[in-house]
This record gives structure tokens, C-alpha cells and sequence, in this order.
């Protein structure tokens, strides 16, 4: 029975809190956390499970009571920018799952953490990443998520280089906050671009809020620069901030090295919330994509693309965690495929993409946690090779990452078979009204997993099974209290996520209602959208009714998984086949393969260093001669005029009285003079 | 019946200065006059606070509409109370022993009751009357170190040009009356409203620039300014504080009162005359600022480079093509700038003392105020350093601090008139006067600390962490708070 006082709560009024409780809880770590409870974490940690009640209490308000949608905001800029949050499906499921992950990676974190000495540091620093998260999902405006956008990125940037002292650590936290900039100046300039073209289309109120985007698309299309329509351009440019936050090709090079920091920070920031945040950029400004002609095409594409490249590079990588990083952006490849997939099949994509986000989040923080523990448990040997037979020393880890290893290769009644299958087969139906581009998204899907499956589980077998391979692995110790505890319900829910609600369709009925529903405010309801009429914006044509693929659409990637895990089963487990035979230095394929397609050696050595730093030879010649001449100059003559007028201040005061005089005179003659002209 | 509640806030003032002022003949422990005197101006604050908007007219006995609240006599009104509590707390610290307390406590309530008469005047007499309160006890105050010789030499000069601009404001007064025949400012804009060859005349030139002349001193607008240098340095630091924030302010108030209103009425072409003072005082605050060596020296002339910024208001006015929107957002941003500028500037000058404070009980130095003796002061007083850097900062318009925020709506306002070039050149000098701030902070973290670490007194770092706090939530304020009123003061002001 529920406390009858708990149902009239209603907690949509708190939604502030929840990105502020992190924030306090940031502050009290930062400040007084290593005089408290083991040394740090007590306050970071009970500051998410406080968001996380606000959070769930939200979606009991709207989930089950139906007391709708909500938004506030609050005047903030001039010229009629807003600040705000706004409550609705899209929103709610993503601080639940965040909130939720977070809550237990802090949890794990305890044990994890609890040899290292700067823990109020690294407590802090998850507390203000959790809360910036927050603050960039309940944002109502464009702006605001800009600002926490780049906070997370703060934050990630931070904690990769968390044990700086190691050199790899911090050149990776720089990495990945240069790969991030590349996209984000990007996405700002859409920003910029998107507020240019509203203030010239005369919208003065709550100018680029979410709402007041979305109410006057049909004004917004009609502008257009270079012959292409505004929207698209605003689309690109904020698909490239994307790329460079949820690691989509080519600006994924950052997530591999960010393997570096702490397995937790991975857990929460490279594998369940931050590099989302992407996936939910492109949900949450759905409609501004929708209403720009060819925006989801790409998108669909470049996630698509972006799927299948990881998916082949995770084939060949011997650190484990890296693994697990390739299967990362395999999946948000996924994830940006499906919304790419909106152009026919409206907010259902929005509602399949964030549900693999969510089972998503659960699988693959379980499966870093469970590395993690192995890492704890042989004193952070990361290679594969150097691992075997893990499985007899450490049981509850290992299950674990088989639990998390089904749910990625989407095994039957997992989550990541509700999840991922309806992404496929929605993709099979996207294809048959899209073109040939469209059927290319779907066949790139489909190889995904069969590489999926193979590269999954030969990382699970090569550390679990077979023989130690080195003497750490002999004795590996199993993990203690906390991390166990977060293992078995992230196993739980990577598990049965899926069956618990009902195989995805009450979370897609749920988000479904995103965008088409009115939302609440204090003054007043903005009206749902009418998606169709947006869709035609963009010359795209939504489907009426829920199409079905032919069965042996969705069967085959059913088949393809049991393929991709035979494989695994017999070179891996079985050893039937040699790989050293294939996996040399003279195959070429494995070569391309080995050097992740020459792409770091592209940026790194050919972009960063042949072609930027001789222009910036050339730039720094030219600054260093003539600019700085001129800067030199300017600052020399303001000093010999400062000192020469100086010399006027005498400290006689007669002088000051003629200076008085001198003023009136040279006033009244100035006047007298613009008079008389 | 007329009801005077509106002049509570002031009327509460003249009672503490009085019971101050008495008490202090027969108390021992003079201390708790200051925290009398605070009780005093944060009930006043709140007075105004609560209703900030009032507008309220006294047009019968005693006062025949010579005055007059409305919010921009109330946003001002803030302003000085503001200044007032914050430089009562320091003086707590400064003046705790000072067996002459009572009369530091007594005069800055009089200083600050008669700069909120000038920003209530609608009448020059009144105003004038309010303008010598101020000026008399902020006098008596500059010289309040009496036993030090530069104390005594900044009161005097502060009081020589004082009283010569007091004669020539007098005298522009005088003329304005004559043509006239009345000191009511909006008689007075009525009847140049009706009578536009009136404006043309050379008495009223002469009137004018008189005018400029006398509210000149008090802003420090070059060539006016003389004074102000000399004796921001040679006052004592929290006096200081009081006259670089309030008593400018008060120069400020009245030149809006008056030249608002006067020159939309008079429809004259002013705007060379203004944008020559205004660019002027601007570059040579700044330009003079950047070769200080005494950080309380380049305090004052950046006090006197901000003048020069909020003079971009009479030439936003004054111009004949601005539109009525550019000119409410001209007095608004003016009022912001004003607003930022007084809180920021009246705790920079706390700092100062605060610092000067702390090195002379420490380390052997003739001019604690030196910036040489601010090397590594990040290590030697953490807290002090840091407020202090975020002030400087707010001064120099970095976000997230008011003082970007009320630079912004100033600068903006000058491209809204159209006028470009003003708008670049105040950029300009805005950039240079990033240059002196800087060096500041650089010398304060990166430089070599010349002794151990210093006991931070918890008052001064109390006075500087409200007024960081106010300049950060006024920055973030749900709702521009100041923005809002500050425009709600200019539709007071300009009728348009």
C-alpha cells in the first residue's frame, strides 16, 4: 500500500533539485568530504540517491498519475532568452536511467576507490559530472544545454586524466577534450546560427527554447543560406557536436584512450550517460531534424557507418576495456541509426533509440563494472592475452559479464534483444521506403551483429575460460561488498529489463507521447506537435500504421548472433581454428584493421602535425614579427602618453582649480562653436 | 493628510545619525555605534528594497514638490545604502578602536541621507542643498586620519575644488532661474519645451556648462578629475570606498535628473560636447591607469575610466537620432553600470585596506598600496587574493560577474543610437583596462610571496565575500532584478 501522503507529492515541482542536489553534493565532497565518512563519497553518493527519488517520483507523477507534462522557466538573457526544465517522457528516461546507473557506479565506487587518496576528489568530481548530466536533459532551451553540455565535458576531461600522473592518462583526457571541441565550436555555431535566424523571423520570446523552436518550424524552413535550408545546415552542424560527444566516425578517436582513467569513470561517463548525451540531442531537438530536408538521412548514415566500423575494430583489440569502449560506439552507431530512421517511422524512432540507450546504459556500465573488478582482482592487467581461466577465482564477476555479454550481443529475452532487434527490423522498414541509402543503414546494422557477437564473446572467453595465461591470473581475488552488490543488479536489470516492461512497449508507448502531448506550464499549455505536418517541412512522410517486416527480416538477426557466437565458440573456446595463423603483421586486412584505419595516424600525424602546425609556423612568423610589432607599438605609445600626462598631475591644487577653469572655457568655446556651425 | 512613509528610509538615517551622534557623548564602548549605525542603513535598505518601485510626490508644505520618490530615486537610494553597509563593516574592523568613532558613523549617514536627497530632487535647490550635505561630511571624512599628512592633504584639496565647483553649480543655477523663473527641473524642461529659442541663447550655454562643470567634480570627469586622484590615495581606504561608489554616484544622479530630462526637452545638440568629455575621461582614466604603480592610485583612475563609460549615457541622450528605445536602454545600462560599478568599487577599496592592513603588520614597507607588495598574496592571504582577483574582474566586465552584465547593456545601448564608432571605442578601452587588472592578479598568484602567510581579519573578508556574492547571483538573478529596475528608473526619468 502506498503511503497516501507520497501520491499528492508532486514532484515536478522539484525538478530543480535534481540537478542541484549533485551540485551541493559537489560542493560538500569538494570542501569538507575527506574529513567525513571513509575519507569521501558520502556526500556525492546520497546527493544522486536524493535526485534520484525527485527523478522517480517525477515519472510516478507522470507515468501513473498522468498528471502530464511540465515545464518552467525563468527569464534570463535580454532579448527574451529563458531558462528552464522541462518534465516529459523524453526527459524523465533519461534522469531515471542516469540517476539510477549513477547512483550505483557511486555505490560500486566505494570499493572500488577505496585504496586511491584523493577520494573526495574523484567523489566530487562524479558528483558535479552527475549533475551537469542533469542539468543538459532537463534543459528546456538550447543554451542551457550547451552550458552543461560543456560541463560534462569538463567534467569526462577531468576524470580521464583522474591518476594524471600516469602520461597516457592525462595525453588521453587531452584527446578527448580536443576531439570534443572540434564538434562542439560546431554545435555552438548552430546555436548561433539557429538564434540568428529566429530573431530575424521576428520570434522575440523565449528565443531558442525547445518549445518556441518546434512551435514556429514552418517559419524556421522557410529560411535559407547558400541555396540549403537553415535547418539543415543547423542540423549538421549540431550532428557534428554530436559526433564528437557520443564518439560517432570519425571524431570516436577519443573514447579508446579515454579507457585510461578510472574503470568507474568509464562505467558512467564512456559507456551509460555522457557520451548519450549525443544520442539525446538529436531526440530532443527531433522535430528541428524532422522539419530539415535530408538531416535524418545523414544521420541515419553516419550511424549506421559508424556501428559497423567500431564493431570491426573491436574484432582486433587485446585491452579488454577497449573492447568494451568499441562496442560503445558500435552501439550509439545504433542508436543515431534508428533516430536516422525517423523520417518514416516519426517519434517511434525516438522511443527505440532511447530504449537501447537505457538498456544500453544498464549492459555496458555492467559490463565495464565487471572489467573493473577483474582489473581490482589481478592488479590492473588489462590485456586479454595475459588472462584465462578467471572464471574458477572470481565467479560473481564473471557471470556478471556473461549477463552483460548476452545483453550487448542481444541474446534472446535479454534487454539487448528487445532493444536491439526492433532497431534492426525498424531499420528493414525505414529501407523499404527510404531507397538504396536506406537498405545500406539496414545491411550495415545487420553485419554489426555478427561482429557484435564475436568480438563480445571472444573477450569473455579468452579471460574466462581456457588456461592462465600469466601469473597474476593464477589468483585472482573476488571483489568485495559494494562492487558485488552493484554487479547483481546491474546483472538483474540487464537481464530482465526487457521482459519487466513487456518487452519495451510500455517504455515505447510512454515515449511515444513525447512531443505530440501538451505540456504544462505556469502560465499556461504549450500544444503537442503535429509531427506529420513537421515532417512534410522537411519533405519527409511519416507512416500511419505500424508496418511489419517479412519474418525472415526478423529472424536474421537472430541467426546472425548464433552465427557470430559459434565463431567466437570455436576459434576462442574451442580452439578448433588458429588464429596466430591470420592475426600477423604481413595480412594486410588485420594491418588496417590493427591500426584502427590509419585514422589516429591521419589526424595526429598527417592533419595536427604536417598540415596545422605549418600553418601555424607561417602564422606565428607573421604574429611574432608584424602583429606583436604592432601590439608593441600600440602598448608604447599608451605608456609614453600615460607618462606624459601624468606629469600634468602635479599635486599642486592651484593647477587642479586652472585644469577646473580650463574645462569651462574649452566647454563653452566647444559649444559656441558647434552653434555657430 | 499627506502621507511621509515614503521618506522613511531617510528619515530613519537622520534619527541614527542623531542617536549616534549622542550616544557617543556618553558611551564608552563606542563599537556598538557601528553596529547602531548598520542596524540603521539595513533597515533602510529594506525599507527601499520592499517597495522598490514606489512613487510617491510631496507637492504641498513642507516640501512644495521639491522632491519626489519613484524608482530611480529608490535604485540609487540602494545603491548609496548598499555602499553605506558595506563600508560600515569594514569600519568596524578599521575604526573598532578609534575613540572618534561617533563622528566617522555620524557623518557617513549624513553623507549617505544627502546623496539620496540629490537622487530624490526634482528641484536644483534641493538638489543643491543635498549636494553640499554630501560633499561637507565626506570632507570632514577624507580628512578623518588626522594625524596623517596626506589625509589632511587629500581633504583639503577635495574641499578646495569642492567648493569651486560648488560656486560655479551655483552660478549655472542662478542663470536657469533667471530665464525661467523657477527651479522646478520640470517647470523648467516645460518652459524650454515651449520656448525653443530659448535654448539657443548664450546664457543658457553659459548655464549649462556651468552645470557640467559642478556635477563634473563629482563624477571626475576629465578635466574636472584633478582632485580625485590625489585624494581616493590619500583618504583613508574605506573613505575612499564611500567616495569613489557613493558620493560619484550622487554626481551621477543628479546630472540625470537634470540633463535628461533638460536636454530631451531642449532638443539641442549636445552630443559633440558629450562625446568629447565622455571618450576623453574615458581613455585618459584608462591610459592613466595602466601606469600606476600604487594599486589604490589605479583604483582611482579606473574610477574615473568608469565615469567616462556611464557618460556614454548623456551622449546616448543627447544624440538627435537615437531612438526612444536607445535612450531607455542607455539610462538603463548607466543605472546597471552605476549599480555594478558602486558595489565592486567600494569593495575593491575595502580590499585595499584590507591587504594594506595585513602587510603593514607584517612586513616593513613605507607604501603598503604598492604593487610590488601584492606579489604572491594568493599564497600569503588565499581568501583576500581570491575575492579581490573576482572584483577586479567584475571591474574589468568578465563574466560571470554583474559588472559584464551591466557593461553589456551600456555598450549595447550605443549601438542600438547607432553610433558605432562610440560603441568601438568604448570596446577599446574596455580591453586596455583588462591590462592594469590583470597585472594585479598575475602579481597576486604568480609572484614570489616576500613573507609568511598573513592572519586574514574575518570582517574585511566578510564585507568582500557579499559583495562577490551579490555581483555573482545579480549576474545569474532569475529575472534580471536590476535589469527590471533599472528600466523601470529610466521610464521614471526619461517620460519616454
Amino acid at each position: 500500500m502506498m503511503d497516501p501522503n507520497l501520491t499528492t507529492i508532486d514532484f515536478r515541482m522539484y525538478a530543480h533539485w535534481i540537478v542541484l542536489l549533485p551540485m551541493i553534493g559537489f560542493l560538500l565532497e569538494l570542501l569538507i568530504g575527506k574529513y567525513w565518512w571513509r575519507k569521501g563519497g558520502m556526500f556525492a553518493t546520497l546527493s544522486i540517491f536524493g535526485s534520484m527519488i525527485i527523478s522517480y517520483g517525477c515519472l510516478y507523477n507522470v507515468y501513473v498519475q498522468h498528471l502530464g507534462f511540465w515545464e518552467y522557466s525563468w527569464p534570463w538573457f535580454y532579448d527574451g532568452i529563458v531558462a528552464g526544465f522541462v518534465v516529459d517522457p523524453l526527459s524523465l528516461a533519461m534522469v531515471c536511467m542516469v540517476s539510477f546507473v549513477s547512483f550505483f557506479i557511486h555505490f560500486y565506487a566505494i570499493g572500488y576507490m577505496s585504496h586511491d587518496c584523493a577520494k573526495n576528489v574523484y567523489f566530487a568530481e562524479t558528483a558535479l559530472f552527475t549533475g551537469s548530466m542533469f542539468g543538459l536533459v532537463l534543459a528546456n532551451n538550447l543554451l542551457q544545454l550547451f552550458i552543461f553540455w560543456e560541463m560534462v565535458g569538463v567534467c569526462s576531461y577531468l576524470l580521464i586524466g583522474f591518476w594524471w600522473h600516469k602520461p597516457e592518462a592525462a595525453a588521453a583526457g587531452k584527446k578527448a577534450w580536443m576531439s570534443c571541441a572540434v564538434g562542439d565550436c560546431l554545435f555552438l555555431l548552430g546555436i548561433a546560427m539557429m538564434y540568428t535566424i529566429m530573431v530575424k523571423q521576428g520570434i522575440t520570446s523565449e528565443i531558442i527554447s525547445f518549445n518556441a523552436i518546434f512551435q514556429n518550424l514552418e517559419h524556421l524552413s522557410h529560411e535559407a543560406l547558400f541555396g540549403v535550408s537553415a535547418l539543415t545546415i543547423i542540423c549538421i552542424l549540431f550532428m557534428c557536436g554530436v559526433l564528437g560527444k557520443s564518439a560517432g566516425f570519425p571524431l570516436h578517436v577519443w573514447i579508446p584512450d579515454a579507457m585510461e582513467g578510472p574503470t568507474t569513470v568509464s562505467a558512467l561517463i564512456h559507456a551509460a550517460t555522457m557520451v548519450t548525451a549525443g544520442v539525446y540531442l538529436i531526440a530532443r531537438a527531433f522535430p528541428i531534424f524532422l522539419a530539415a530536408p535530408n538531416a535524418l538521412m545523414i544521420v541515419a548514415f553516419m550511424g549506421a557507418f559508424t556501428a559497423l566500423y567500431a564493431s570491426t575494430l573491436g574484432l582486433v583489440v587485446n585491452d579488454l576495456k577497449r573492447i568494451f569502449a568499441y562496442s560503445t560506439i558500435s552501439q550509439l552507431g545504433y542508436m543515431i541509426a534508428i533516430l536516422g530512421c525517423g523520417a518514416v517511422l516519426g517519434v517511434a524512432s525516438v522511443a527505440y533509440a532511447l530504449f537501447h540507450l537505457v538498456a544500453h546504459a544498464f549492459f555496458k556500465a555492467l559490463l565495464f563494472l565487471s572489467s573493473g573488478s577483474v582489473l581490482h582482482g589481478i592488479g590492473n592487467i588489462r590485456d586479454i592475452k595475459e588472462m584465462g581461466g578467471l572464471l574458477k577465482g572470481m565467479r560473481w564477476t564473471g557471470y556478471a559479464m556473461l549477463a552483460g555479454a548476452l545483453a550487448l550481443i542481444a541474446f534472446p529475452l535479454t534487454a539487448g534483444y528487445y532493444s536491439k532487434d526492433r532497431i534492426i527490423e525498424d531499420a528493414y522498414i525505414y529501407a523499404t521506403h527510404g531507397g538504396d541509402l536506406g537498405y545500406m543503414v539496414w545491411i550495415f546494422l545487420v553485419l554489426g551483429v555478427i561482429l557484435t557477437a564475436t568480438y563480445t564473446f571472444r573477450a569473455w572467453y579468452l579471460a574466462m575460460t581456457g588456461e592462465p595465461r600469466s601469473y597474476p591470473a593464477i589468483h585472482p581475488h573476488e571483489c568485495g561488498f559494494w562492487m558485488k552488490t552493484t554487479l547483481v543488479v546491474l546483472s538483474f536489470f540487464a537481464i530482465f529489463l526487457g521482459i519487466i516492461t513487456g518487452g519495451g512497449k510500455d517504455f515505447w508507448h510512454f515515449l511515444e507521447e513525447t512531443f505530440v502531448h501538451e505540456t504544462h506550464t505556469a502560465t499556461g499549455i504549450y500544444p503537442g506537435l503535429n509531427l506529420h505536418e513537421i515532417a512534410h517541412l522537411g519533405g519527409n512522410t511519416l507512416m500511419h500504421h505500424g508496418a511489419h517486416p517479412p519474418s525472415w527480416v526478423i529472424y536474421l538477426p537472430l541467426l546472425l548472433m548464433i552465427a557470430g557466437l559459434a565463431i567466437a565458440t570455436t576459434v576462442y573456446y574451442k580452439n578448433r581454428i588458429d588464429v596466430s595463423k591470420y592475426v600477423k603483421k604481413d595480412n594486410p586486412l588485420y594491418q588496417i584493421l590493427w591500426n584502427k584505419y590509419y585514422l589516429d595516424y591521419l589526424f595526429k600525424d598527417i592533419i595536427a602535425e604536417k598540415i596545422i602546425m605549418t600553418v601555424f609556423t607561417f602564422w606565428d612568423v607573421l604574429d611574432r614579427y608584424v602583429i606583436d610589432g604592432v601590439v608593441n607599438l600600440l602598448s608604447w605609445i599608451t605608456i609614453q602618453s600615460g607618462q606624459v600626462s601624468r606629469k600634468l598631475q602635479t599635486g599642486i591644487v592651484q593647477n587642479y582649480a586652472t585644469a577646473v577653469i580650463f574645462g569651462v572655457s574649452m566647454l563653452m568655446i566647444l559649444v559656441i562653436m558647434i552653434r555657430g556651425g | 493628510m499627506v502621507d511621509y512613509t515614503a521618506l522613511l528610509p531617510e528619515g530613519l538615517l537622520i534619527v541614527t545619525a542623531a542617536i549616534v551622534l549622542l550616544a557617543g557623548l556618553f558611551i564608552t564602548q563606542k563599537k556598538i555605534l557601528g553596529y547602531i549605525t548598520l542596524v540603521g542603513l539595513l533597515a533602510s535598505l529594506g525599507l527601499i528594497l520592499k517597495d522598490w518601485n514606489l512613487t510617491a510626490t510631496f507637492d504641498s508644505a513642507p516640501f512644495y514638490g521639491a522632491i519626489v520618490v519613484d524608482p530611480f530615486s529608490q535604485i540609487f537610494g540602494a545603491m548609496f545604502l548598499i555602499v553605506g553597509v558595506l563600508v560600515a563593516i569594514a569600519a568596524l574592523k578599521a575604526y573598532g578602536d578609534n575613540p572618534r568613532q561617533d563622528e566617522f558613523y555620524s557623518m557617513m549617514l549624513l553623507a549617505t541621507v544627502g546623496m539620496m536627497v540629490v537622487a530624490m530632487s526634482k528641484d536644483l535647490l534641493a538638489l543643491f542643498i543635498g549636494f553640499e550635505l554630501a560633499s561637507i561630511s565626506t570632507y570632514a571624512l577624507a580628512g578623518f586620519d588626522k594625524r596623517d599628512p596626506k589625509s589632511i592633504e587629500a581633504a583639503l584639496k577635495y574641499f578646495l575644488i569642492g567648493g569651486l565647483s560648488s560656486s560655479l553649480m551655483v552660478f549655472g543655477i542662478s542663470y536657469i532661474y533667471g530665464l525661467t523663473g523657477s527651479t522646478n527641473i520640470d517647470t523648467i524642461a516645460s518652459v524650454f519645451g515651449a520656448n525653443p529659442g530659448l535654448a539657443a541663447t548664450p546664457a543658457i550655454l553659459l548655464a549649462m556648462v556651468m552645470l557640467i562643470a559642478g556635477f563634473g567634480f563629482k563624477m571626475a570627469f576629465v578635466p574636472f578629475h584633478m582632485w580625485a586622484p590625489d585624494t581616493y590615495e590619500g583618504a583613508p581606504s574605506i573613505v575612499s570606498a564611500l567616495l569613489a561608489a557613493g558620493s560619484k554616484k550622487m554626481g551621477f544622479a543628479a546630472a540625470f535628473r537634470l540633463f535628461i530630462v533638460g536636454l530631451v526637452a531642449m532638443k539641442v545638440d549636445w552630443y559633440i560636447a558629450f562625446m568629447i568629455l565622455a571618450v576623453v575621461t574615458m581613455t585618459v582614466g584608462n591610459i592613466l591607469a595602466v601606469v600606476q604603480t600604487s594599486v589604490k592610485r589605479m583604483l582611482a583612475y579606473s574610477s574615473i575610466a568608469h565615469a567616462g563609460y556611464i557618460a556614454v549615457v548623456f551622449v546616448v541622450v543627447a544624440y538627435w537620432n537615437a531612438p526612444d528605445s536607445a535612450v531607455n536602454l542607455a539610462v538603463t545600462g548607466g543605472l546597471m553600470h552605476a549599480f555594478s560599478h558602486a558595489i565592486g568599487k567600494a569593495a575593491a577599496f575595502i580590499a585595499v585596506a584590507a591587504i594594506a592592513y595585513m602587510i603593514l603588520s607584517k612586513d616593513k614597507v613605507d607604501d603598503p598600496n604598492h604593487v610590488e607588495n601584492y606579489d604572491g598574496l594568493g599564497k600569503r592571504a588565499p581568501m583576500t587574493a581570491f575575492l579581490f582577483a573576482l572584483l577586479l574582474c567584475s571591474l574589468a566586465g568578465i563574466p560571470p560577474l554583474f559588472g559584464f552584465t551591466s557593461k553589456f547593456v551600456l555598450f549595447l545601448s550605443t549601438i542600438e543610437a547607432g553610433l558605432l564608432g562610440l560603441a568601438i571605442i568604448c570596446v577599446l578601452n574596455s580591453a586596455l583596462s583588462v591590462y592594469y587588472y590583470a597585472k594585479v592578479v598575475m602579481r597576486m598568484y604568480w609572484g614570489e610571496p616576500k613573507g609568511e602567510a598573513f592572519v586574514e581579519s574575518s570582517t574585511y573578508t566578510f564585507v568582500l565575500a557579499i559583495a562577490v556574492i551579490a555581483l555573482i547571483v545579480l549576474f545569474f538573478a532569475p529575472g534580471d532584478m536590476v535589469y527590471q529596475w533599472a528600466e523601470t528608473a529610466a521610464h521614471a526619468v526619461t517620460g519616454v
